[in-house]
């Protein structure tokens, strides 16, 4: 088990190194001669004010959806259950940009963008709820729903942005997910927000494996079972509306990460969620160092100076894919 | 009639013959004949398409989930026509519908195929998530390519938007319906033996898994024309079937197919007029409203509906509908008759020219004896 959190970890460092060499702006060489105290004025800025914070902001970001993610499929009981499907990123997403378009919050005041994120996946969450009604115990059936509630809440996205038509180009960007001019204030506002939930994910591991026990089993060992599931609730809405107000709406991470997670850690959460956290970190980082190599192999070939492919885009196109080999391998019976 | 009257130039109802008749002459008969009529048109056929196309998917799937929003076959038709718009390609107005069924068609034959066909309905459903899915990312990309104009464009676009549409978009339709509909009418009995489960239809003499792909072609054939219009507007292709269902829980798909296109019909009429006045100054587009408010209410008709279909069985005879029908009343069978009679018009007329040219296209062969009783009715 050391050995596979170590090859894990060295994995994240050896993403997040190309991570700061992948962008368009200078070669690596120059990149290392930044590091070892060369270059000039504009050089140091490049790697030291948008590489760096760009590449923690993907770090945290990828870790907290995944642990986001395997929280919310353990306390439903659920393998379909990631933030995307449960209504909490498109809630999230919701509020943020209703915030900002009522002029409650502005994107140069940040910790509000993030109130809003958490108040919107809250009530995400609490209309899959509400619709699921008596069915939420069959799994495909909350995910369906989850889909259907997706549908109403990007609806009215689409209202607000239609609204207040202003920044919708920016807006497109994040509504896909992109890292691209991330700085210092994000990761700043990310941190503290993410090690604080993650705390909590950390401290709710044990009732969690409990609870992917079966509700049966967690009342027999003396859990309270309704006021557990709450509060990981809770928790998972916190950490996906944090990770939504950095990056945007990072599609399938964290869906299919923590299917990752578990296959290489195995059940026990205790064990499993710092390696879902890792495992999330290298997904996100490795695909935006992709991401950014491929628009700049694109750019190259095609000639198109300004085209940038948006992080967003290469995971729900990888994490499609999985889903279908995921659905697929299922046998029928649980879907 | 609201939909032709209300608006900034505000034409009272009593006048609207008077301007018609009027017609280039004064300011409220341009607006009402160049811009209302068409626009209302429009609503009217794309709901028709749209209601039916799902009704049409929700019975060959046996599913009553199966919408075009969750196939990708909406999205593939959406990427189909803003990739031509995005990079700068120009093409003729008439590749446009072409381009939107190539997309469609990936959309849907992709899922079908990633899903296999006899899998169960949620593995399908979740696959088409995937699906649809992947595609909205490729038009993400799109649109960041995109600038700023182009961007507003397209955005409305994809919400599925009835603005500013005039005559031309309408014409254009036609000759996708007219190869549409009678491959409909064709194929509704088919829909009807589909019903009782694959083994019953293979032991009836219908080839199940042909008869599907023939379904999921026509769906395809009806939704892209459409979207290649007016966008995607959303979940009309959900809430419509459901809706003809719940008023007539009793009937066949046969009988649920004229219905449903017409509850398709009277949706995006009525989403249309909030669309255009909600925020007066600002235009929204019709599917936000559909989507807004299609979705909740399908899923309450779709669980009433599994509830009370016992209940509404035993007591058939004092039909619910008759109950309920007083209090829409004139409204909603006023414009349901009045789209009902061009289209039975249509369905027979090219019947009528058809048996010379021996049946167009997806006929699907065990069906003609009894698409003869269809047509009588």
């Amino acid at each position: 088990m050391t050995r596979r959190f170590t090859a894990l970890a060295a994995l994240a460092v050896v993403c997040a190194a190309v991570e700061m060499v992948a962008g368009r702006g200078m070669s690596p060489g120059v990149a290392w001669d930044v590091l070892n105290g060369g270059g000039d004025a504009t050089e140091r800025h490049i790697l030291f004010h948008l590489r760096l914070p760009r590449m923690l902001v993907s770090l945290g970001a990828g870790a907290c959806l995944a642990v986001a993610g395997l929280v919310l499929q353990s306390a439903l009981r659920n393998p379909l259950a990631g933030p995307e499907v449960t209504g909490v990123t498109p809630g999230a997403v919701l509020g943020a940009v209703a915030a900002t378009a009522l002029g409650l919050a502005g994107w140069d005041s940040p910790l509000a963008v993030v109130l809003a994120a958490c108040a919107g996946g809250c009530g995400g969450a609490a209309l899959l709820w509400l619709l699921a009604g008596r069915g939420r115990g069959d799994p495909a059936q909350t995910a369906v729903h989850g889909v259907l509630v997706s549908a109403v809440l990007g609806g009215l996205t689409a209202m607000v942005l239609l609204v207040e038509p202003g920044g919708l180009g920016s807006v497109v960007q994040w509504l896909v997910g992109t890292t691209e001019g991330r700085v210092w204030q994000h990761w700043h506002l990310l941190w503290p927000w993410a090690l604080a939930w993650g705390a909590v994910a950390w401290l709710l591991a044990g009732p969690l494996t409990l609870l992917r026990c079966g509700d049966d089993i967690a009342l027999a060992a003396g859990l309270a079972a309704r006021r557990a599931r709450t509060l990981a609730l809770l928790c998972a809405v916190a950490l996906t509306a944090g990770a939504v107000a950095a990056v945007g709406a990072l599609g399938f991470v964290g869906l299919l990460v923590p299917h990752l997670a578990v296959a290489v850690f195995g059940a026990d959460l205790r064990v499993s969620l710092p390696g879902a956290a890792l495992l999330g970190a290298v997904v996100v980082c490795g695909a935006d160092a992709a991401a950014q190599l491929s628009s700049r192999l694109l750019a190259a070939t095609l000639d198109a100076g300004r085209l940038t492919l948006p992080v967003g885009a290469l995971t729900a196109c990888l994490g499609a894919a999985l889903l279908l080999v995921v659905v697929r391998r299922t046998p029928s019976r649980t879907f | 009639m609201c939909a032709l009257s209300l608006g900034t130039p505000y034409v009272p109802p009593h006048r609207l013959l008077a301007s018609v008749l009027d017609g280039d002459t004064t300011l409220a008969g341009i607006v009402v004949t160049e811009l209302r009529v068409p626009r209302l048109v429009l609503a009217l056929i794309a709901g028709a398409c749209l209601g039916a196309a799902g009704l049409v998917l929700q019975e060959a799937l046996r599913n009553p989930l199966a919408v075009p929003e969750m196939l990708g076959v909406s999205s593939g038709a959406a990427l189909g026509v803003a990739a031509p718009l995005v990079l700068t390609l120009s093409l003729p107005a008439a590749v446009q519908p072409l381009l939107a069924i190539g997309g469609a068609a990936l959309g849907g034959g992709l899922t079908l195929l990633a899903a296999g066909l006899g899998r169960s309905p949620s593995a399908v459903l979740l696959t088409g998530a995937a699906v649809a899915a992947a595609l909205q990312a490729a038009l993400l990309v799109l649109m960041v390519m995109a600038d700023q104009l182009d961007l507003q464009l397209i955005y409305r676009y994809l919400l599925g938007s009835l603005s500013a549409r005039t005559w031309d978009d309408v014409t254009g339709l036609w000759p996708w319906l007219l190869v549409a509909v009678p491959a409909l009418v064709l194929c509704a009995p088919v829909l009807s033996v589909m019903r009782l489960g694959d083994e019953d239809a293979e032991a009836l003499g219908v080839r199940a898994q042909r008869a599907r792909l023939a379904a999921l072609a026509i769906a395809v054939l009806l939704i892209a024309p459409v979207t290649a219009v007016c966008g995607p507007v959303a979940w009309v292709g959900f809430l419509a079937p459901h809706l003809a269902r719940w008023f007539n829980p009793a009937a066949g798909a046969v009988r649920w197919l004229p219905w449903s296109a017409a509850w398709g019909a009277v949706v995006v009429g009525v989403a249309d007029v909030p669309a255009r006045l909600a925020l007066a100054p600002v235009e929204t587009p019709a599917g936000a409203w559909t989507a807004l408010l299609g979705v909740p209410a399908g899923v309450a008709l779709m669980r009433s509906g599994g509830r009370g279909r016992g209940r509404a069985a035993r007591r058939r005879p004092a039909a619910p509908t008759d109950a309920r029908e007083p209090l829409y009343g004139s409204r909603r069978t006023a414009s349901g008759t009045a789209d009902e009679f061009p289209r039975a018009g249509t369905c027979t007329e090219v019947r009528g020219s058809e048996p010379g040219r021996g049946g167009p296209s997806g006929a699907v062969p065990p069906a003609s004896g009894t698409t003869g009783t269809e047509d009588a009715r």
